[in-house]
């Protein structure tokens, strides 16, 4: 018994907000993108004829086409690096720091961060990254190069160094909770049965923890798959990603092309995720 | 030394400031039961994890048929470990959790197989091979990881509370399969609980631990008859624990000035204590009878209280004027049938008090 | 090696890892702050050519910079209204999930979608949306449509978290005593989960107050906080930037650990039958 009765009308009527809203505002658009995108004429108007003729004219161009490549590239790069970063600190943070003050500041001051501006954090790297930069300067005065390096600002490294430092998060977070979720007895049990530290992590703490690793790398994939404001903020105009290509084309008033970029980067995220749900069976991981 | 198992030689453990394991030493004989019994936070379980080297120690010697392994790691050392849990490994089938050992000793995959499969037959789970761990039940985990641990053949096997998770209904069959299984592989088991019904049961040899220290080691009877100290006694069921001060001593006797009265204890061993100086002894309930003859020196005026049934036997709780407790069991026929509110007189013989001697000044 | 030595370096290194992540996610923001004090001459970049406020004075007689206070406001009355509107519906969907009614799995990750689907792509689709149906995109129309979608997920998922804890005896306890349910949820239900609530609308605050991806197609010509700090950047970095960014992050800041106070307060609250 609860202030609520199971399958009450009450029950559908509370959930109908949330339903409407969520369908009217990303189900119903995000749909409206695909039937925009196969538009045919130049007006905008739900009278257009529908034709595919825009995504031959996108694929025609290999500029474009490289510029796919380029994004799933860079996804995969940043999956990598903060992969593997996220889950060696949250490694560190749930099974070495044994003090929970510790770890409770440790995860707060990885978490924090993530609640402040992305703009700002982006802009935040400007400083470091110039040819004058913290890091040129530095590199000058430990005397690891005596001109200053002119490849982090405007270029794919500097883009690269503000996502892993805005993403890195995303791993962290579901591989702590996984692997904060495995007794402690059962490493425990694995090297008592002769197995040494390599062994248990490779046999029973990455098995386990793949559902978290899998959640953290697809998150990571969706979002710098989107990203378009580090790369427009550290890139400048040089450089840009598939997420640049839609705004470009908004702000050029080609809303046709705007919505074959928008509809092919949700194709390769879909693509993503399901490649991910292959590699861990969400219904598996109850077990 | 090759008939010793496992020699703890002066091991000590500290987290900080807090000494969980203090100087603790035991030699454990080949193939022997052995139970770590106390209450909760004394350290039988700290000794366990620094035997199986999850814990280090901080000076002393551990040896496991006679080489020093207190340098080697878990991995390395002649042990397996049974954990209060099971510690299952979800993710594996029960064949492969049970290879598991075996997988890591690098023994070829053909040999794994038979080897999983005898275990699997032996302890009666080889329908359940394909099965993981969520789907057994309670007695079948518990099997599934008494064969991972075993298919090694580990020298020693420690066991962590092993049915403390088990239904209460399942506890005593699987106690004995144990100990069956002890048997017949001629292993030693080391066993902690802080059930003594489990330890007087199943041990060859008890060691009852308080404040990482051992209190007494021996075999149940003489753990049960003989206690040490006053806390053993007062830790073991059914102990009437007196403390008073010796007023005289004589014959292998001394008498003793406790708050409800003086009584006789004998000197067990030849030690008499000071006149004068501290002592405490005890006695267990059922020596106690409520119709007092001839034979019985030691005596006492008390007033009955609650009444409890254990089968045959009915144990009373008895008052005195300053409300000291007496625990006073009697079997169904020989009882007077005392009710609640009842006077009597209680009394036992002299040779049934036990006088402790290992107290060592602590109170 | 002894394995103790080995396994103490594999703690070091890890941990060293972990504390330089730290710093190289930090850095930057310290950085922005100390700059943001540089003197009238300092630039973007060290040296910061002396100490002053004078790129914070800036913020308020805009000459360099665009003028940030009326986006300012904007930014704050759009967070506050995603804030009640998540608080109101998180509430509402999570009770509704607790009756279990049909379709409540669809439910979940329809909601859910809110957070997998990349803002760009909903904002860009809201965008189309009301142009095929001739509305004005404006910060307190289109974009708050889109914001909720943002900050109703999280704040959805915070209320299922707080109902987990909840203990369901009292709720009980009171409908045994002839109390209907709607009083029963107003009068025990309600209080008890209401510190859960506030952490759901600051959540959704701090997400309305940061959000720019689901902005950018949807705020027609009156833009929000974000944007114009995109807009001024895209036009001159000036070090009025960094101040702007600096006090936008510490109210960020200050907003979360409110956040995380409350839910600290929650902690025992829900379980503890009083």
């Amino acid at each position: 018994m609860s202030t609520i009765s199971r399958r009450s009308p009450a029950s559908y009527l509370l959930a109908a907000p949330a339903a409407l809203w969520m369908t009217g505002a990303v189900v119903v658009p995000t749909l409206l993108i695909a039937w925009v995108s196969l538009w045919g004429g130049r007006a905008f108007s739900p009278d257009s004829p529908l034709t595919i003729a825009n995504y031959a004219r996108f694929f025609g161009n290999q500029t474009y086409l490289k510029l796919i490549l380029d994004t799933v590239q860079q996804s995969l790069l940043l999956m990598a690096i903060s992969g593997v970063l996220g889950y060696a600190i949250a490694y560190f943070l749930v099974v070495m720091v044994k003090r929970p003050m510790v770890r409770l500041a440790i995860f707060f001051a990885l978490v924090i961060p993530f609640w402040t501006s992305a703009i700002i954090r982006s802009i935040a790297w400007i400083p470091f990254l110039g040819v004058n930069g913290v890091i040129n300067r530095t590199l000058m005065f430990l005397g690891l190069t005596s001109a200053p390096i002119d490849a982090f600002l405007y270029s794919r490294t500097g883009i690269t160094m503000a996502q892993v430092s805005l993403y890195t998060l995303l791993m962290t977070g579901p591989v702590v909770y996984t692997l904060s979720n495995i007794p402690v007895q059962l490493r425990e049990a694995a090297t008592c049965l002769k197995a040494p530290p390599l062994a248990v992590f490779r046999r029973i703490t990455l098995p386990l923890t793949l559902p978290g690793i899998v959640i953290g790398q697809v998150l990571i994939f969706l979002n710098v798959m989107s990203d378009f404001a580090t790369v427009a903020a550290i890139g400048g105009n040089k450089l840009a990603l598939l997420g640049n290509l839609v705004l470009n084309f908004y702000e050029a008033g080609n809303i046709r092309y705007a919505s074959v970029v928008a509809v092919l980067l949700m194709v390769c995220m879909l693509a993503g995720v399901a490649i991910a749900l292959k590699v861990v069976d969400v219904r598996r991981l109850g077990e | 030394m090759p008939d010793i198992d496992l020699e703890l030689r002066r091991i000590t453990k500290r987290y900080g400031s807090f000494l969980a394991v203090d100087n603790l030493s035991l030699d454990i004989a080949r193939g022997t039961f052995t139970c770590l019994l106390g209450p909760s936070g004394c350290g039988k379980t700290t000794t366990l994890r620094c035997i199986a080297g999850l814990e280090q120690i901080d000076s002393g010697d551990i040896l496991i048929g006679g080489r020093s392994i207190a340098d080697a790691p878990p991995w390395q050392r002649d042990i397996a470990m049974m954990f209060q849990d099971f510690a299952l490994f979800p993710h594996m089938t029960v064949a492969r959790q049970v290879g598991f050992g075996l997988e890591m000793l690098k023994q070829p995959r053909a040999e794994v197989a038979r080897r999983v499969a005898a275990m699997l037959k032996t302890f009666e789970i080889d329908h359940l091979a394909g099965r993981k761990p969520a789907t057994l039940s309670g007695g079948q985990r518990q099997r599934a990881a008494l064969a991972r641990a075993l298919i090694t053949e580990p020298r020693i096997l420690l066991l962590d509370e092993p049915i403390g998770s088990l239904d209460f209904s399942l506890r005593e069959m699987v106690m004995f399969e144990l100990k069956a299984v002890q048997r017949r592989l001629g292993i030693s088991f080391v066993w902690v609980t802080h059930d003594q019904t489990e330890a007087f049961s199943l041990g060859d040899l008890v060691v009852v631990m308080n404040r990482a220290r051992i209190e007494q080691v021996g075999s149940p009877a003489d753990i049960l008859e003989r206690p040490r100290s006053a806390f053993v006694a007062g830790f073991i069921q059914g102990n009437n624990v007196f403390r008073g001060t010796v007023t005289a001593a004589q014959d292998g006797m001394v008498r003793i000035a406790t708050g409800v009265g003086e009584f006789l204890v004998p000197v067990l061993n030849g030690s008499t204590p000071p006149t004068g100086g501290a002592v405490s002894f005890s006695v267990r309930a059922e020596r106690i009878t409520d119709q007092p003859g001839a034979e019985h020196a030691n005596r006492l005026s008390v007033r009955c209280g609650a009444v409890e049934f254990f089968g045959a036997v009915r144990r009373y709780f008895m008052h005195q004027a300053d409300s000291q407790i007496l625990k006073v069991d009697q079997f169904g026929a020989q009882a007077a049938r005392l009710r609640e509110g009842d006077q009597a007189t209680i009394g036992w013989r002299a040779a049934d008090g036990v006088l402790h001697h290992g107290d060592g000044g602590s109170p | 090696m002894r394995w103790t030595t080995r396994a103490a370096l594999m703690k070091w290194t890890l941990g060293s890892v972990a504390v330089g992540f730290l710093i190289y996610q930090w850095l930057p923001m310290v950085t922005l702050g100390v700059l943001s004090f540089s003197g009238p001459d300092g630039g973007t970049t060290f040296p910061m050519n002396g100490v002053s406020l004078y790129w914070y004075a800036e913020l308020w007689e805009p000459s360099l910079s665009a003028d940030f206070k009326a986006p300012l406001l904007r930014s704050f009355l759009l967070a506050l209204a995603c804030s009640a509107t998540t608080a109101v519906m998180a509430v509402a969907a999570a009770q509704a999930v607790r009756g279990e009614f049909r379709g409540n799995g669809v439910f979940f990750y329809l909601i859910l979608l809110g957070i997998m689907a990349p803002g760009l792509l909903v904002g860009f689709g809201v965008a189309i949306v009301a142009r095929l149906l001739g509305i004005a995109l404006s910060w307190s129309t289109t974009t708050f449509l889109v914001h909720v979608t943002w900050t109703l997920p999280f704040g959805f998922l915070t209320m299922l978290a707080v109902f987990n804890r909840f203990d369901r005896r009292l709720e009980e306890a009171a409908l045994t005593l002839g109390a209907t349910r709607v009083i029963a949820f107003r009068r025990i239900t309600l209080p008890i989960i209401l510190p859960g609530v506030i952490g759901a609308a600051l959540f959704g605050f701090s997400l309305s107050y940061d959000e720019f991806a689901r902005s950018l197609f949807t705020t027609g010509a009156d833009l929000t906080l974000p944007l114009t700090v995109l807009g001024q950047f895209d036009r001159q970095l000036t070090p009025s930037l960094y101040a702007v960014g600096t006090l936008t992050t510490l109210f960020s800041l200050t907003v979360i650990l409110l956040f995380g106070g409350v839910m600290w307060l929650t902690r025992g609250r829900a379980r503890r039958p009083a």
